[in-house]
């Protein structure tokens, strides 16, 4: 500390060329590399506005389309026999009225290109989802939880008894949910199983599972959500929702 | 490193301004088209699904 501060002493002193100009090269280091820390800070807070809201918007307007499109297609009596399964496209619509968010197009598949498109989708791997039409069998479906349309993202705001409708071209299945499990590890595929047995169920059922990342931000665990059919109701001509979404 | 391209921008101060503008706005739009996509999957913020990846360390 002392010999710094003798050095300073004698540069003041003494100002001579050389030390100054060597000063002024650390000097413009030193800002280079202050600029470069503010600019990695700005581009991290872009890349929070990019992921929370220009996800969204993008995911948003992509949904929307699809949506539309399923909705069209239902709606023109097309070549496809009744009650056919057009899964390209996406095979319904998820209401779930606790978590306030509308309708949530369902797609096959859970791979990122087709979940950062706004949608659910449902499991092909590790385990294969049954479909609601299935006589028995799990409905097992993934989303965003923040990002990309954030479809689940109000899943903690689901309770036990809570209704889950999904809506297909001609049948509203309702679940009622009956097991929550607010977290749990990501490579726990056991609560895929055709029979969740950390839900409580010991016999085989038509059972619907929600799962996305938890905490909110982050995908450190799992938030899983399990419903059982409840009952199904045929859609009428003007599509009348079932009295839980009413 | 900003001091040295600001002076290196051509025009007065007015013009300098509209091409920072116009530079950053062009910076913001290649991380957000590009950058930002890429570099998404490979950070742990929104893994949804649960998966295999370690079941056999389970």
């Amino acid at each position: 500390m002392t010999a710094t501060g003798h050095d300073e002493d004698t540069d003041r002193s003494t100002p001579s060329p050389k030390p100054r100009r060597v000063r002024r090269t650390v000097a413009s280091v030193v800002s280079v590399i202050g600029e470069l820390l503010i600019t990695a800070g700005l581009v991290l807070g872009l890349f929070v506005v990019y992921s929370l809201w220009w996800t969204n918007v993008l995911a948003d307007r992509e949904a929307h389309q699809q949506g539309d499109k399923v909705r069209k297609d239902w709606a023109s009596p097309g070549p496809t026999g009744p009650g056919a399964l057009d899964t390209k496209d996406g095979i319904g619509f998820l209401h779930v009225p606790a978590m306030s968010n509308g309708e949530v197009l369902v797609r096959k598949g859970t791979e990122a290109e087709i979940l950062n498109e706004g949608v659910a989708g449902y499991y092909t791997k590790p385990a294969k989802s049954e479909l609601p039409k299935d006589k028995k069998g799990n409905f097992t479906l993934a989303a965003h939880r923040d990002g990309h349309g954030a479809r689940f993202h109000n899943i903690d705001k689901i309770k036990d008894g809570d209704p889950i409708v999904f809506e297909t071209k001609d049948t509203w299945y309702v679940y009622k949910v009956f097991s929550i499990l607010a977290e749990t590890s990501k490579y726990n595929v056991d609560v895929l199983d055709d029979v969740p047995k950390e839900s409580g169920k010991r016999k085989a059922g038509r059972f619907i599972t929600l799962t996305t990342c938890t905490p909110v931000y982050t995908s450190n665990y799992r938030y899983v959500v399990w419903g059982e059919l409840e009952r199904t109701e045929k859609v009428d001509a003007e599509r009348t929702p079932p009295k839980e979404l009413r | 490193m900003y001091g040295w391209i600001w002076r290196h921008l051509p025009g007065n101060a007015w013009v300098k301004a509209l091409i920072s503008l116009v530079l950053v706005l062009a910076v913001v739009f290649v991380l957000f088209q590009y950058v930002f996509p890429w570099a998404e999957p490979l950070l742990p913020f929104n893994d949804v699904t649960v998966d295999e990846g370690m079941a056999a360390a389970r």
